[in-house]
């Protein structure tokens, strides 16, 4: 007895001591006065004063030049501003416009729904108001530096030329250029003032105290970001029937600015609902339905939304519907025999069976054997795949039942997704592709990223798996895929693929390059994913083999999600990775983002060989996702990392 | 019926069914070392069995041969009544019989500590989630813990996360417990807390074999204790004998150097 109540007492102790670990943070260190930090941090001695001048000088030199460069009267923005739909959309018909928005609008709602839910468990606060206040200071005072820095703009006539004299290009003077830049000015002014506001309507203990997260950051400037569409007209666009049309007046802000705001206030309703859900304790339930909500996400939005097919009724009552029925009665009828419990070794030989036959189906096809529709051999081979597994969910009753109707809401899915991807699409377009620019982009990266994490995960599991089958096949694939260039990757699946597809299957060249990437991508993945496989300690393995865990239970619950873990950076490394590498869409002949910028824009007759300023706001655009990735995933890890040792 | 047949027969009448671990000359060779020397011993149901000896000498590696972590070359092991063989379904048996303490813990550092202790129940043992729950809340209160249910491992002392270990391998109601040096990774304070949840299992009547350098466990708790040096068994014998009078040279010379 007294025993255990020291026990107790030991572990309330232990208790109280996390407990205080978690809520006394320490207090943030009062910052040393300014002339203090200059003088500590960049003029220490003088070896590293010098280095501060010169470096600083030569960031101000590559500032000014990047601002030239921006603000040239030679630059011709209206390329880009002209052109943002062709750049985000490509030739997609404006009066479909609205699929478009409706897909923006899912994933807002989704995003939102995630954040709001995921909020708690990000222990950090975020960013306290008085760093908040000085940088906005600082970027108001770097405004001001650029308006200084940059060269005082070209006189031009009355038609707009440039004004030349001997000299070369005639300048207004500095005062002028000064004055003129009142807008700059104000945008300095006002950013400057704000983060004043905010040091000074703050005391100096609740500046230090009073956090914003980086979601309120986000709305706040995503909010001015839609506001300003209402006020000022950006971007002036017209592009249709493949011809650049002036039209005054129309201007991108104008049609964009009410499903903007419309988003705007779904993303914030999402976010104060899954906010709600979560203080409401919505379960882990919630959470997968979410998940599924994003896999399911780039087949729906894709093919059905985007796409809009347009379905043979005739034929889906006669052979599309019996046909799911059918493999959801017989593939569920092969599963409830599989996971009965006496049927013991059988049940493997007849499942290996079963696979034999799918793959067999293939090869026919391959050969010209026997015609048969894809959909039939690939729900032979899923069902042979459910086979495989299916000794794993043997048990009792309601459980065998609970497999089945997951078997029959998968065959309904995929004969729903199967039926939709065989039937034309309504949506007409004057380019062979339904969709281009910046969308293809995303749909390509999302698909890839969607395939090539479980094959990866798989490759990796294979290459170090016990099996030598195994592991030879997974090593060779992932050498020979890594000993490759990307680029000839995609262009032998761009050509050849279409060679070695069985009679009757077509492939678009996106699906195409969808594939290679896909591969590609695995391959790597699965490098990164041995590596955390093998930062988890021989004990893991041990305590799980002496619990009685199977090998599938012990790479499944313990195995995988600590190696996942440790692999977060290399992982979203890859993931920039292909986001970016995506560009080479535009070399084996797609119409991506880059093609627009690099032969696109420059062919229209306006704006013949304008190519720089294209080529810079992609890099932007480009820089946007992938530097918000990259931050996201600094966030995964630290909120991941609660578990770890 | 062949001559080996029959001398297999005869030891299994002859093993009274109370015995739940039949070691029978066990060797075991990791490359050219000899690692367990001839190794046969009984253990008994609900005997504490207490294997003592230098480092070394194989007693981790005896232990852990039991529920098959370490494979032996040469010999029989019987638990339970079930022979270790490489049929995998038998290794599968034996190891929901068996339940293992590590001397790291090795809990599963994802998990909370509910999760660590309930999936072996959910997954091998086919248990719904809330029953397996309600026994891995009464199984932390029996360790004296029953507060850090929602807690990571990571953020519990040794001393608790050993008796969540503790905890884990009781859920899966074994019939045996092996324990592999459980406190030597251990600060001393901590020591006694699990040293004292060992005791009540002892109490409880758990079959336990204890590998140790605890000496007051085991001369407190053990029916008997083992003495092996250099992967053979010295000395059997009570806690009384085996400290007060051991016969043999080596176990006095060990004795002298410890106490």
């Amino acid at each position: 007895m007294a025993d255990t109540r020291a026990a107790a007492e030991t572990a309330e102790r232990g208790g109280a001591e996390d407990a205080q670990a978690v809520e006394a943070l320490p207090p943030e260190q009062p910052g040393l006065p300014p002339s203090e930090w200059i003088r500590k941090n960049l003029f220490s001695s003088p070896f590293n004063s010098v280095l501060t001048v010169a470096f600083g000088l030569l960031a101000l030199l590559i500032v000014r030049g990047l601002l030239n460069f921006t603000f040239s009267e030679e630059r011709n923005w209206d390329a880009v501003r002209t052109n943002l739909r062709l750049i985000f959309t490509h030739a997609y018909p404006e009066e479909q416009y609205s699929r478009i928005w409706v897909c923006v609008g899912t994933i807002a709602v989704l995003a939102g729904l995630s954040v709001g839910l995921a909020a708690a468990e990000t222990a950090r606060r975020g960013v306290s108001v008085r760093k908040l206040s000085s940088s906005l200071v600082a970027m108001g005072a770097t405004v001001a530096l650029g308006v200084v820095l940059r060269e005082p703009s070209a006189l031009t006539d009355i038609e707009g030329r440039v004004r030349r004299d001997d000299s070369g290009i005639m300048r207004e003077s500095f005062a002028e250029a000064m004055t003129d830049r009142w807008a700059w000015w104000l945008a300095a002014a006002v950013l400057a003032s704000a983060g004043a506001a905010l040091w000074f309507g703050f005391g100096d203990e609740r500046r230090r105290e009073t956090y914003v997260r980086p979601v309120e950051l986000f709305m706040v400037g995503s909010a001015v970001l839609v506001l300003s569409g209402w006020i000022y007209p950006w971007g002036h666009y017209a592009f249709a029937d493949g011809e650049f049309i002036a039209e005054p007046g129309r201007t991108v802000a104008m049609s964009t600015k009410l499903p903007w705001t419309v988003i705007w206030l779904l993303l914030a309703a999402a976010i104060a609902a899954g906010r709600s859900m979560r203080r409401a304790g919505a379960g882990p339930n919630f959470t997968l339905a979410l998940n599924l909500c994003w896999l399911a996400c780039p087949f729906v939005l894709y093919w059905v939304v985007l796409r809009d097919p347009d379905l043979d009724w005739g034929r889906v009552l006669s052979v599309d519907i019996p046909l799911g029925v059918l493999f959801a009665a017989l593939g569920g009828a092969v599963l409830w025999l599989l996971t009965d419990q006496r049927i013991g070794e059988l049940g493997r030989i007849i499942a290996t069976l079963l696979m034999g036959v799918a793959v067999l189906n293939w090869v026919a096809g391959f050969f010209g054997w026997y015609p048969m529709l894809q959909k039939v051999r690939l729900s032979f081979l899923l069902v042979a795949l459910a086979a495989l597994v299916a000794h794993n969910f043997a048990g009792e009753r309601s459980k065998r039942l609970r497999l089945l109707a997951v078997w029959v809401a998968l065959m309904a899915v995929f004969h729903y997704m199967a039926t939709l991807m065989n039937s034309p699409s309504t949506v007409e377009t004057p380019t062979e592709a339904l969709i281009g620019g910046f969308s293809v982009t995303l749909i390509v990266a999302s698909f890839t990223l969607l395939f090539s994490f479980p094959l990866g995960v798989m490759l990796a599991l294979a290459r170090t798996s016990r099996l030598p089958i195994f592991r030879v096949m997974s090593t060779s694939f992932i050498e020979v895929v890594r000993g490759v260039p990307l680029i000839t990757i995609l262009l032998f699946f761009a050509v050849m693929l279409q060679l070695f597809l069985p009679d009757g299957m077509s492939i678009s060249l996106i699906a195409a390059a969808t594939l290679g990437y896909t591969l590609f991508s695995a391959a790597y993945l699965a490098e990164n994913v041995r590596g955390g496989l093998q930062s988890i300690r021989r004990g893991q393995y041990e305590a799980s083999d002496a619990v009685g865990l199977t090998a599938m239970q012990r790479t499944l619950f313990i195995v995988l999600p600590q190696a996942l873990r440790v692999s977060i950076p290399p992982l979203v490394g890859q993931v920039i990775a292909t986001f970016k590498e995506t560009s080479l869409l535009a070399v084996i002949g797609a119409f991506d983002l880059l093609r627009m910028a690099n032969n696109v824009i420059p062919s229209q007759t306006q704006f013949l060989g304008v190519k720089r300023e294209g080529l810079l706001f992609v890099c932007l655009v480009y820089w946007v996702f992938a530097y918000a990735m990259s931050k996201h995933s600094q966030r995964l890890e630290k909120r991941l990392g609660v578990g770890e040792r | 019926m062949s001559v080996s047949d029959a001398t297999t027969a005869l030891t299994e009448a002859l093993a009274a069914r109370d015995d739940m671990i039949v070691c029978e000359g066990v060797n075991k060779w990791f490359g050219d070392f000899q690692a367990l020397d001839e190794i046969s011993a009984v253990i008994k149901e609900r005997e504490v069995v207490v294997v003592l000896g230098p480092s070394g000498s194989g007693k981790s590696t005896w232990i852990r041969c039991i529920n098959r972590l370490e494979v032996h070359q040469e010999g029989r092991i019987v638990v339970d009544g079930i022979e270790l063989s490489n049929d995998l379904r038998n290794i599968e048996k034996i190891r929901s019989e068996v339940g293992m303490v590590f001397q790291q813990f090795n809990l599963f550092p994802h998990l909370t500590v509910l999760d660590n202790i309930t999936l072996a129940p959910i997954w091998v043992r086919k248990k719904p989630k809330r029953e397996s729950d309600d026994t891995a809340r009464s199984l932390l209160e029996r360790v004296g813990i029953p507060e850090q249910a929602e807690k990571y491992p990571g953020q519990l002392s040794g001393g608790q996360q050993q008796r969540v270990a503790i905890a884990r391998a009781l859920a899966m109601e074994p019939r045996i417990m092996l324990f592999d040096e459980p406190t030597s990774a251990l600060d001393p304070e901590m020591i006694k807390e699990v040293l004292d949840v060992m005791k009540e299992l002892a109490r409880s009547g758990m079959t336990m074999m204890v590998v140790t350098h605890e000496m007051g466990f085991a001369r407190e708790v053990a029916d008997r204790v083992i003495f092996m040096e250099e992967g053979q068994i010295v000395e059997t014998g009570t806690p009384e004998h085996f400290f007060t009078d051991p016969r043999e040279e080596r176990t006095k010379l060990f004795l002298s150097q410890i106490l």
